[in-house]
Formats: C-alpha cells, sequence, structure tokens
C-alpha cells in the first residue's frame, strides 16, 4: 500500500500520549498495536498486512488532534474502527473470499525449499542452545507427542510441573514463540550474508 | 465485554473465518485491547497449527487453514518452523526413550552378572538345592518308615496270626472310663510285641474293625485295618510292635465297619507310655 508520508513528529508524541501518560509504556504498546493489527489483517486474509497498518497508523495520525480531546474509551478501538474502514474501503484490492473452487486446496502441501529446510534446521539447534535448560526442557516435554497421545502427555506434564493445563499451554506458547523468533533472525542473518 | 464470554472452541472458530462480522469484530477488539485475550487467541492459533501439522484437521478446515495461515512465502516459513519444532522435540523424546529403555535392560543385566549379585544367588540356590535334597530324604525316609510300620501292623493283627497272648493293659472308651490319670504303659517289660485289649461298649457288634493309633508328640497316626472282635464281640484286641511305642501319650480311635462297609462312630482310647 502507498503512503503518502511518514508521521509528523508531533502527531507521533500526541498518539503516544493518548495511548498512555508513561512514554516508555506507550511506546511499547504503539509497537506492540502495529504488530496486533498486522496480525488483524493477515486473519482478514489482507495481502499486504503491514501497508495496511501504516495506513491505520497514518490516518489516526491525521485525526488525532481532533478526536483525542473527545474520544472516550481505550484508543486502541479507535484505531482497529480505522482498519475495519481501511478494509471496506480496499475491499478490491484485498485479497479476501479466495473462492475455494477455484484453488484445489486438498492437494495443496508446503512447498519444500530445500536450502531454507536446511537453514531452519541449523537455526534450530543454534536457537536451542541459546535458550535456557527449563524453556528448552518445556517444548521439548510439550511437543514430544501428537494426536490423542499428545492430551495425556501434556496433562502429566502439567501434573509433574505442578502447575494447571492453561498454565502450561501458557509457557508453552511464550517459550515456542521466543524460539521461532529467534529462528527468524537467525534466517534473516543467514538470508543477509549470501 | 469479558473474554470469560469467548471460548477456545469459538476462538478457533474464528481462526478458521467461522464466525459472523460482529463476533469477528468483538474477538478481533479484544486481541487489540485485552493482553491475556491475546495471549489466549494466540495459543489456540498455535493448536490449530499444530492440529493441521498432525493431519488431523478436517478436509473443510484444512482448506480454510491453509487459505490463511499459508499464502505467503512468510507464512509457510513460520509453518516450517513450526514443523521442525515439532519434529525436533517428537525426534528428540523417541530417541531419549529407546535410550532409557536400553540403559536400563543393560543396566540391569549387567547388575545381575556381577560377581556380586552372582556368587550370593548361586550360594542361596545351592543351600536351597541341599535344603530341599535333604527335607525330600528325610520325607521319603519318613513315609517309607510310615508304611513299614503299618505294614508291620496290617501283619500282626491279620486274622491268621491272631494267637493270643498276655494282655499288656486293658483300655475303656473315654466315654466311660472314670475321671482319673491315663492308663500307663511301660514297654520295656513287654517283649517284642505289646497286646492291648480295647472293650467296645456300644450295643452294635461288628464284624471286623479299624483303628487309628496317634501319638501326641509328633502326631504321626498309623491306621490298623481288619481287627477281630473277641467272640462275644465285647472286646478288640490291639497288637503292637514295641520299638514304635516311645514315650509319651497315645491316643486310639476305634470304629467297627459294617459287613456292607459303613464305619460306626469311633470310641476313644488314651494310654500313657513311661518307656
Amino acid at each position: 500500500m502507498d503512503r503518502d508520508s511518514a508521521i509528523p513528529t508531533e502527531s507521533f508524541e500526541e498518539i503516544l500520549a493518548w495511548l498512555d501518560a508513561d512514554r516508555d509504556v506507550a511506546a511499547a504498546m504503539y509497537v506492540q498495536l502495529r504488530h496486533n493489527l498486522a496480525q488483524t489483517f493477515i486473519w482478514r486474509q489482507c495481502s499486504d498486512p503491514e501497508g495496511m497498518t501504516d495506513e491505520v497508523f497514518d490516518r489516526v495520525a491525521r485525526k488525532v488532534h481532533e478526536v483525542r480531546p473527545t474520544y472516550e474509551g481505550d484508543p486502541r478501538r479507535y484505531f482497529h474502527a480505522v482498519a475495519r474502514n481501511l478494509i471496506k474501503e480496499n475491499l478490491k484490492k484485498i485479497k479476501t473470499q479466495v473462492s475455494l473452487e477455484d484453488v484445489d486446496l486438498a492437494e495443496q502441501q508446503i512447498p519444500e525449499a530445500e536450502q531454507e529446510t536446511v537453514d531452519i534446521e541449523e537455526c534450530l539447534q543454534f536457537c536451542l542452545q541459546e535458550m535456557s535448560s527449563d524453556k528448552r526442557e518445556l517444548i521439548l516435554g510439550y511437543y514430544a507427542k501428537e494426536k490423542q497421545a499428545k492430551i495425556d502427555n501434556r496433562r502429566e506434564l502439567a501434573q509433574r510441573l505442578e502447575i494447571s493445563i492453561e498454565t502450561l499451554r501458557v509457557r508453552a506458547y511464550r517459550s515456542t514463540v521466543s524460539l521461532k523468533q529467534c529462528i527468524e533472525r537467525c534466517l534473516k542473518r543467514k538470508d543477509q550474508q549470501r | 465485554m469479558k473474554d470469560e464470554t469467548v471460548s477456545d472452541a469459538l476462538l478457533r472458530e474464528f481462526l478458521l473465518g467461522n464466525v459472523n462480522e460482529e463476533e469477528r469484530q468483538r474477538i478481533e477488539d479484544l486481541f487489540l485491547t485485552d493482553s491475556q485475550m491475546r495471549e489466549r487467541i494466540l495459543v489456540v492459533e498455535q493448536e490449530l497449527i499444530e492440529e493441521y501439522l498432525e493431519g488431523t484437521l478436517t478436509t473443510a478446515d484444512r482448506e480454510k487453514f491453509l487459505l490463511r495461515y499459508a499464502q505467503t512465502a512468510e507464512q509457510r516459513q513460520k509453518l516450517r518452523i513450526t514443523k521442525s519444532i515439532k519434529d525436533w522435540a517428537m525426534k528428540e523424546a523417541s530417541l531419549s526413550q529407546t535410550v532409557r529403555a536400553s540403559v536400563s535392560t543393560r543396566s540391569l543385566r549387567a547388575r545381575l552378572l556381577k560377581p556380586a549379585f552372582i556368587v550370593p544367588i548361586a550360594v542361596a540356590a545351592v543351600i536351597l538345592l541341599v535344603v530341599a535334597a535333604v527335607w525330600l530324604t528325610r520325607r521319603t525316609e519318613e513315609r517309607r518308615r510310615h508304611l513299614a510300620i503299618e505294614q508291620e501292623l496290617a501283619q500282626l493283627n491279620a486274622p491268621s496270626s491272631q494267637a493270643l497272648g498276655p494282655v499288656a493293659i486293658e483300655l475303656s472308651p473315654v466315654a466311660v472310663r472314670s475321671v482319673g490319670a491315663a492308663s500307663q504303659l511301660n514297654t520295656q517289660t513287654e517283649k517284642g510285641i505289646v497286646e492291648l485289649r480295647l472293650l467296645w461298649m456300644q450295643k452294635e457288634r461288628y464284624p471286623t474293625f479299624q483303628a487309628e493309633i496317634r501319638r501326641h508328640s509328633d502326631n504321626q497316626l498309623f491306621t490298623v485295618p481288619n481287627l477281630q472282635p473277641e467272640v462275644d464281640g465285647k472286646a478288640i484286641r490291639l497288637k503292637l510292635p514295641a520299638h514304635i511305642l516311645m514315650r509319651g501319650s497315645y491316643r486310639i480311635d476305634l470304629s467297627g465297619i459294617s459287613s456292607n462297609g459303613s464305619i460306626s462312630q469311633p470310641e476313644e482310647y488314651n494310654f500313657v507310655v513311661n518307656g
């Protein structure tokens, strides 16, 4: 998505102030909000989630002086409303509702990229070494089984760790995200080196 | 809007695009404003990805999943990363399980093969064998002796050897004997055979009798069949080899055997051997 301009500094500052009185907290919220908006665009099958996120922030920056004084509630809901309007406006540009008849999805597989597979494997081993042993053991235990055996395995793991299944799910999610992010950074480094 | 109203099942439907626009907006709103809810949605998403990789999604869900999670190169890379993590964990778990099982078996075998284990086990086995052999020998010997005594008793008391000798002691059944000390028998004064006269106080007469002699000290029991009553049927002679009568108290149960083979109620007799 083409953008007209970068966000003016004063608008950027006002957005931060609107998000939270503490500038550091506001900055963290800003980054998280960008990430989350991009995710919602992905869920809505938008073809350019990052570009659309930029556009949302541009639009809010242009309106923040007017909206902020009278807006009640969580400002992130305003960003969400702007995002929804953008989706409607760009309906034609957004890759939505791909007809299932058009694609033989039953035959669709994730294509294997040989070099990428090797890279992922190397990065995985590297990142596992970088992780704390607790997290590594948690991931190992959590994904040790699949299908029906997975359920029993995770129940036993939760009992062993003396935590609830819900807590185990969240802990495993966080550790997995951390591992995935490390792998993604590692893959980017490898790409840059080529 | 509380996240309690949002179940994991609903989140799964949301992620697969199976909810209406209103519900979608509600969940997106929670995703943007509620950090705990955001994490919950991402946990459910991770589990959905797992289901896809394990091949447990229905065909319809799989198609919807691919439209949302495998359209761009970046998305496909993310799926491959997740797959590599799962594959690694399963491989490691399987490997460690195999190693544990192998180590456990080898360790047990190695421990059992160590002299510290083998020697005591072998010694115990030998001792057990010796004890069993001794016990078996003794038991066989006892049985043999027992049978020999019963044979001797049968021969002594056979009708063909009914020559009556001197009666060493006459015994009345316990039921009619006056209360007092049991009859005493001194075998040292006897020569080889001790002859007892057992009084039969019941009205019924029987052609033959059977006596069971029990020594209280070791509870040994000798059965003497086919005893003949005296002519009037009021007493039965019982000959005992002196060598089987050791010091101690004895009990005799005497039963009448009718011509049809039925056995009467026994009469009990007691005596004591002094030596």
